[in-house]
């Protein structure tokens, strides 16, 4: 007897969403380590991050789902953590994105955010998922935007304080075209 | 896409199985009293989420983990038993905690020879170490009623850590 969980692949236009592995704590611990981490919980050591990252992949083990490495296509590199993220103390499933170093502005983040929300609503059954933006951070409320999620409320968690709830539009919503719709 | 395989063992009265999202309510319970002081520390419930979290990811890391620890006729949750090496760590380490009903039935000791057999067959280890805060007399007491030897020589992950060293060599 045993117990066994595959971590899927997605693939969009120009991305890899893969398991997230231990070949990707260079970056991982880089980008905890830079005040660009300041709104996902860093700056953080190394040792921090290591945990952070064992973190991400108990979470699939767990919930059966979460965050998937992001790489471009063409190389293995991981260029940020994307996907579903449900834990503990948090108010329902989030759709979360960060990108790490010099990866912004290109759009993966919106990319990678509609294909793992697709997941939640076609693989995993979701009605609604949710992201949670600090309200200084202005450009991750701009992904959110991009995603057609409206700002619905805040939450206060007990560590991280405040944090803006936006909210996806429902699978009901996106049979037209996904985030196109909404470009 | 990636997979992990977490096996399942059996001792006399005990499963050892796969952790799974409903241990931790127990698991939570343990790491937020006083019993928990000398383990990992006193954690509120979120925190502790993510170190489970964290320990349970071993798996796909290191090839091996934690355990949650079944009573085998009852089915009821006992504890975790497993072997834990996050970054920083001198070296593979057997650890465990049991909830407090099981406690002073041998319960930590028989699910940690399982987890002794089951390394030296599967890695062909010769050691495993416990890593333990000196207040902790309880698990030193286990650990040297295991067979264990304390290396004083050792390091542990903080200076005054006990460190606890299993011959495996003897097992087959």
């Amino acid at each position: 007897m045993s117990y066994s969980l595959t971590i899927p692949s997605l693939e969009t236009e120009r991305l890899i969403l893969r398991a997230p592995g231990p070949q990707d704590f260079a970056p991982f611990a880089a980008f905890y380590a830079s005040p660009r981490a300041d709104f996902v919980g860093g700056p953080l050591t190394a040792e921090g991050a290591w945990r952070m990252l064992a973190m991400e992949i108990g979470h699939w083990t767990l919930k059966g789902f979460g965050r998937w490495t992001v790489t471009v296509k063409g190389s293995d590199e991981a260029v940020g953590m994307i996907g579903l993220f449900d834990p503990e103390g948090w108010p329902e499933t989030e759709i979360g994105w960060d990108l790490f170093g010099s990866h912004e502005g290109k759009g993966y983040a919106t990319e990678a955010g509609a294909a793992a929300r697709n997941y939640a609503y076609t693989v995993l059954g979701l009605s609604t998922v949710i992201s949670l933006v600090k309200p200084a951070n202005t450009a991750s409320a701009r992904v959110a935007q991009r995603l057609g999620a409206k700002h619905d409320g805040d939450f206060i968690h007990e560590r991280h304080g405040q944090m803006q709830i936006w909210r996806h539009p429902g699978p009901d919503d996106l049979t037209d075209g996904g985030m196109e719709a909404y470009a | 896409m990636t997979s992990v395989l977490i096996p399942t063992l059996e001792t006399d009265r005990l499963t050892l199985r796969a952790p799974k999202l409903s241990d931790f309510e127990r698991w939570a319970e343990f790491f937020a009293t006083e019993r928990a002081r000398y383990e990992r520390g006193i954690m509120a419930r979120d925190a502790a989420w993510r170190v489970w979290a964290s320990d349970v990811a071993l798996w796909q890391l290191r090839g091996y983990g934690p355990f949650g620890i079944d009573d085998r006729a009852t089915g009821a949750y006992l504890g975790e038993v497993g072997i834990y090496q996050p970054d920083g760590y001198p070296g593979p380490e057997l650890g465990w905690f049991v909830v407090p009903e099981a406690e002073g039935k041998g319960i930590a000791a028989e699910a940690a020879r399982a987890v002794m057999l089951w390394a030296r067959r599967n890695f062909g280890w010769d050691e495993l170490i416990n890593i333990i805060d000196p207040n902790n007399d309880r698990s030193i007491a286990l650990g040297l009623r295991l067979g264990g030897v304390i290396d004083p020589d050792r390091p542990g992950e903080d200076p005054d850590d006990v460190v606890v060293v299993h011959d495996l060599r003897g097992l087959a």
